[in-house]
């Protein structure tokens, strides 16, 4: 128990922090949960309109449904190359003796390198005309006919938005799952080395229960960013062709800046801010069920 | 009694933030009246600002700051402060938050849309045709460029600052190489695609990325069957795709993407791509306006390519409405001038720029919005460039709109992407009509009321 005092400082030194996330997080949410219940503009006068977005938009609304499913793809994909890449990779960097800085280094770069820079590069590597780099190295091994514009093809398209957001952070949750393994104990490992168990049973009998905070912690980070997701695609494709690529967060931002109805964009994203609450209580029930098992 | 302070402090903070989002809303209407062209008091020379979407190095920008330095010699103390945003999804963006906001500057770009409408109607921006006229520039305006920034009643609130013509320029030498002739109507161009397929050449460079090029063609057919006037009444939702008309327009650009027209992955083209692929010659035709003169009539453009240019306007159709000397003539985005911070130093300022513009613009070799100019031809110009710009001068009285310009917004990017699935063959026509029907229908006629 503090002294009166102490309690009293303590107070001081977190009010400042809280009211500035209450300013930067809290109340846009707020405003938005009130915008969402008017037709607004952004000119004319707000008109409220009760329910009646969210009703449009859970009932009547196909481009949302879509976004939706488009937005659940484009996780999935995002968390397989995050945190399936970051685990094999940091694995094993384990295993290297040498030039471990080197490699962690490279495979951070591509998290410091500007969004905008990143969609450009990748415009150039998926370009059919001019022939870009995947393209390119089809016709070198002899898949010329293979060649495709996979920037335009409605089946490709959204994996091919959601290839660089997953290999631009697949470093850095390889750093945090890195520095996880490597405080996992050493000896326990060669106790069960010793015990003849294989190198995959060591993984998911020691490693991985010893990492699973860390993991639980990387995938709230890695499914919360996904569900955020936007600049990436919304510079490669803006959503097309047709809705191929659409996510929530591009649809809610040409319905907001496009289309300049504020109140159904609103609604958009009070359905986003539920979205990411209810997958990360997913995440924790399950890796929480499977940590008690 | 702590549960109820927290309650008491997570009330204030509720209330705070409907007082804030309450404060935001709505803004205040021009405190000036938009018609008073003469506010009383000095000319008190400052900063304005003109919040624009034109290139940067572009022939406005360019005659602009020097028709501000000059200004700015007799007035010191006054600056223009251009600030622009080339990309058109990013400068509307930003253009309506800042309206949203209230916060617009003296001087800012928009097209006649529903958008611009509101703010007009709200008394926020100078009505132009008073203020051309007391300028005593009115009658200088070619009709078209005027008309081109009218909104529907016929009012006038944004001035231009350019005069284009959109063609379809072509290479002589790859049409030659396939067999094929300039079409004559509109349904020659996917026989005319089909044969330079087969020839292995692109039949038509189109920048797919910017979605409006592709719009562009959604506007033709209907533009000949029924005349400029379609638009204005599918856009209300009075009219149908359904209709004859619609019905047409949409089979003829089905027609263009079976008969692939457009290169393969054209909806992720950007414009500079799109544009390397004509003036390289791999892509017979290309429709794009005289803002590419200097890329596409000088020496600029590679010499092996440079004598098998030319170009060929908007084909019509059998039983046309409108004549073939009637195409797209836009007058580019326009200007509109805050009421709210309209003073003696603005109008004094717009008095003489607008009359000094016009020498100005056309010496860069441009076409001026007015008549009272002729065009400077670049020296390194081929013989292309005087055709097009004296094309300038027989150019009919309908003007084929651009659909985006007229739309409301989200029909509109609903209709760009619809456009790109219809043109990749993943969706029918039918399937396209009853779509956007519905979406017009819903949106159009709120945009509109």
């Amino acid at each position: 128990m503090l002294p009166q005092r102490s309690r009293l400082s303590v107070l001081i030194f977190l009010i400042p922090p809280l009211a500035l996330y209450g300013i930067a997080v809290l109340l846009p949410i707020f405003q938005s949960l009130f915008l969402s219940f008017f037709d607004w503009d952004g000119i004319s006068p707000m008109t409220f309109v009760g329910a009646e977005n969210y009703i449009t938009m859970l009932t009547g609304d196909t481009v949302f449904w879509k976004a939706f499913g488009n937005t659940l793809g484009y996780v999935a994909i995002c968390l397989v190359l995050q945190l399936g890449g970051a685990l094999i990779v940091a694995s094993l960097l384990t295993l290297l003796r040498r030039g471990r800085e080197v490699v962690k280094t490279l495979y951070l770069l591509p998290a410091v390198i500007s969004t905008v820079a990143i969609a450009f590069l990748f415009q150039r590597v998926y370009s059919l005309d001019p022939v870009g780099l995947i393209n390119q190295v089809l016709a070198f091994i002899g898949l010329g006919n293979v060649q495709h514009a996979w920037l335009s093809d409605v089946s490709t398209v959204l994996a091919a938005v959601s290839i660089p957001e997953g290999w631009r952070f697949t470093g850095l949750y390889m750093l945090i799952i890195y520095a996880a393994l490597l405080a996992v104990p050493a000896e326990l490992e060669e106790a069960a080395k010793i015990d003849g168990a294989s190198w995959w049973q060591t993984f998911w009998r020691i490693r991985f229960p010893y990492i699973r905070p860390v993991w639980i912690t990387t995938t709230v980070l890695a499914t919360t960013n996904a569900l955020r997701g936007f600049d990436i695609p919304y510079l490669l494709t803006n959503g097309g062709p047709g809705q191929s690529s659409e996510l929530l967060t591009t649809y809610m931002y040409k319905t907001a800046f496009t289309s300049t109805n504020y109140g159904y964009a609103s609604a958009i994203s009070v359905f986003v801010v539920i979205e990411c609450l209810v997958a990360v209580g997913i995440i924790f029930l399950i890796l929480r069920r499977k940590a008690d098992a | 009694m702590k549960h109820r302070k927290l309650f008491a402090a997570a009330a204030t903070t509720a209330a705070l933030a409907l007082l804030l989002t309450g404060c935001g809303a709505g803004g205040s209407s021009g405190s000036a009246d938009p018609t008073n062209i003469h506010p009383t008091g000095d000319i008190k020379p400052r900063e304005i600002s003109w919040l624009l979407s034109r290139p940067a190095d572009g022939g406005v920008i360019t005659a602009m700051k020097q028709i501000a330095d000059e200004y700015a010699k007799d007035h010191p103390g006054f600056s223009l402060n251009l600030i622009s945003t080339p990309d058109r999804p990013s400068y509307i963006q930003k253009y309506e938050t800042l309206a949203a906001a209230n916060q617009l500057p003296e001087l800012f770009d928009t097209d006649a849309t529903p958008f611009a409408q509101k703010l007009a109607k709200q008394g926020k921006m100078m009505d132009a045709t008073a203020l051309l006229k007391d300028l005593g520039v009115y009658d200088d305006y070619r009709p078209a460029a005027l008309n081109y920034q009218r909104f529907d009643d016929g009012s006038l609130y944004m001035v231009p600052f350019e005069f284009q013509l959109e063609f379809f320029w072509y290479n002589k030498a790859l049409f030659q190489q396939a067999g094929v002739q300039i079409p004559t109507s509109l349904d020659d161009i996917p026989a005319m695609c089909t044969k330079l397929r087969a020839a292995g050449i692109t039949p038509i460079a189109l920048d797919g990325q910017d979605q409006w090029p592709l719009e562009r063609y959604m506007s033709y057919y209907p533009f000949r069957t029924a005349g400029p006037d379609y638009i204005q009444s599918l856009k209300k939702g009075d009219a149908k795709l359904s209709d004859s008309t619609g019905t047409a327009a949409v089979n003829w650009l089905s027609t263009l993407g079976t008969a692939g027209c457009f290169q393969d992955g054209f909806s992720s083209t950007g414009y500079s791509d799109a544009q390397a692929s004509f003036t390289s010659g791999k892509a017979a035709v290309y429709n794009i306006g005289t803002w590419e003169l200097g890329s596409l009539a000088t020496d600029k453009l590679d010499p092996a390519i440079r004598d098998n240019i030319d170009y060929f306007t908007l084909p019509v159709t059998k039983g046309s409405v409108t004549d073939a000397n009637e195409y797209v003539s836009p007058s580019g985005i326009g200007m509109a001038v805050n009421s709210k911070t309209y003073d003696p130093l603005v109008r004094d300022f717009l008095s003489f720029a607008l009359k000094r513009y016009p020498a100005v613009y056309a010496a860069t070799g441009a076409l001026s919005p007015t008549t009272n100019v002729s065009t400077t031809i670049p020296a390194n110009a081929t013989p292309l460039y005087q055709r097009a710009v004296d094309q300038a001068n027989t150019v009919g009285d309908k003007t084929a709109m651009p659909w985006d310009t007229q739309l409301d917004p989200t029909s509109n990017t609903r209709l760009q992407q619809e456009l790109t699935l219809l043109l990749q063959g993943e969706t029918k026509p039918d399937e396209f009509i009853s779509t956007m029907d519905g979406v017009i229908g819903e949106n159009g006629p709120k945009a509109f009321k």
